[in-house]
């Protein structure tokens, strides 16, 4: 089973803020999270920094609640396209994005929706829930990125912060559900305080106010999060990964201990 | 293309059983999680955060949703909620949807929930496994 996972916490430059975030998802059953690097091209003078690596910004990362294991902190970065040519760095082979695990576009316009489902290298498609939505989806892109394996990312915190942004949120939520059938959908927090985190079940349960089966709100928060890993993955290597699991050896005792009498009925 | 007749099914050896959850009521075991040296709600405060949660996200329907608080604990925070059943995605989404309490921030937990009171005297979660 795949663990639960929260793709998108804000990476700032305040470190403790981030350490007590990273606790608080460990606490609450997250076993992976990304910190999510934001480029706004509307800004001048953006540049792709080369993202610190988790092990030397948090020497000891917490363990995950109900594991032994410790939590997987991956990078993540965001490109907010308004303009076809912002999208001319992703084609680029630039060397600092590929040090990234997941790339995510957040497309201002209907054409470049279009263009981040059909065409552009990505792992995630941001949906925008903190205003109306300035275009309808429609079923050719999002069927295209389906196919893909591109996934479609809805944030609940600004839900939890502001009234208003809670009735984009859901309504957002719910036209995208019509369109890509409560498949894949990723949702994750953009959290900026411990407060803001819950829990990855709330999160499910909230997959179903947005339309969702229990089945779908559930791989939201953990097999849709790793698909989205694993595609950020081929993009590194020449056509795809294979992960190899150490399968549990079956006890063999098992024959041993059955009574000498039963044995032998069996080979008669 | 030509299809060959599917051969008729061979009588079912088997009974199809639907078995439907006919729990009357779901409990939930939430704990509400303050910022440090705020105000602690009272039991009556506490069930008044809970509809005022429901109101905020589900209206006056929701609010009038029968929910009962069975414990209350004001040292840790924590309540044991029973809710009909059909009403807890509308009880449990509108407890994740909460941010505030006394324009403070504030964030609930929802720690198990079940369709019977005593499986929540244990945690499974919390057990220390090696």
């Amino acid at each position: 089973m795949a663990g639960f996972a929260d793709l998108n916490l804000p990476a700032g430059p305040d470190k403790k803020g981030l350490q007590s975030l990273l606790e608080a998802a460990a606490r609450l059953g997250y076993s992976a999270v990304a910190l999510n690097h934001v480029i706004d091209f509307k800004e001048k003078k953006q540049e792709i920094v080369k993202p610190a690596s988790p092990s030397e910004l948090f020497p000891s990362l917490p363990i995950v609640q109900g594991t032994s294991k410790r939590i997987k902190v991956l990078n993540r970065l965001t490109l907010i396209v308004s303009d076809p040519s912002h999208c001319n760095l992703l084609r680029s082979t630039s060397a600092n994005i590929r040090l990234y695990d997941i790339i995510a576009v957040f497309p201002k316009t209907e054409k470049l929706f279009h263009i981040a489902c059909t065409t552009l290298d990505v792992d995630l498609v941001c949906i925008n829930v903190t205003e109306k939505l300035p275009f309808y989806f429609r079923r050719p892109p999002v069927n295209v990125a389906i196919d893909r394996g591109i996934y479609f990312e809805l944030l609940y915190t600004p839900a939890i912060k502001d009234s208003t942004m809670r009735r984009y949120t859901i309504s957002n939520a719910i036209s995208l559900m019509q369109i890509c059938k409560g498949k894949n959908i990723v949702m994750s927090s953009a959290a900026e305080r411990p407060l803001e985190l819950r829990g990855p079940y709330d999160v499910a349960n909230l997959g179903l106010l947005f339309g969702m089966s229990e089945s779908e709100a559930k791989a939201a928060v953990s097999t849709n999060c790793r698909a989205t890993l694993l595609h950020g993955e081929t993009r590194k290597s020449a056509c795809g990964v294979v992960y190899t699991v150490k399968k549990p050896r079956k006890v063999e005792e098992e024959e041993t201990t059955l009574p000498a009498c039963k044995k032998a009925k069996t080979q008669a | 293309m030509a299809r060959a007749d599917p051969p008729p099914p061979p009588p079912a050896a088997f009974e199809r059983r639907v078995l439907r959850s006919a729990a009357e009521h779901h409990y939930l075991r939430v704990r509400l999680e303050l910022p440090d040296g705020g105000a602690r709600p009272s039991a009556a405060q506490f069930k008044q955060l809970v509809v005022t949660a429901l109101r905020e996200l589900h209206g006056e329907v929701g609010a009038a949703l029968p929910v009962d608080v069975l414990t209350y604990e004001e040292k840790t925070l924590s309540a044991i909620l029973r809710v009909t059943s059909s009403g807890l995605v509308k009880l449990w989404s509108a407890l994740t949807l909460l941010g505030f309490y006394q324009n403070r921030r504030c964030a609930f937990r929802v720690l198990q929930t079940s369709p019977f009171l005593l499986a929540l005297s244990g945690n499974s979660r919390e057990l220390v496994l090696d």
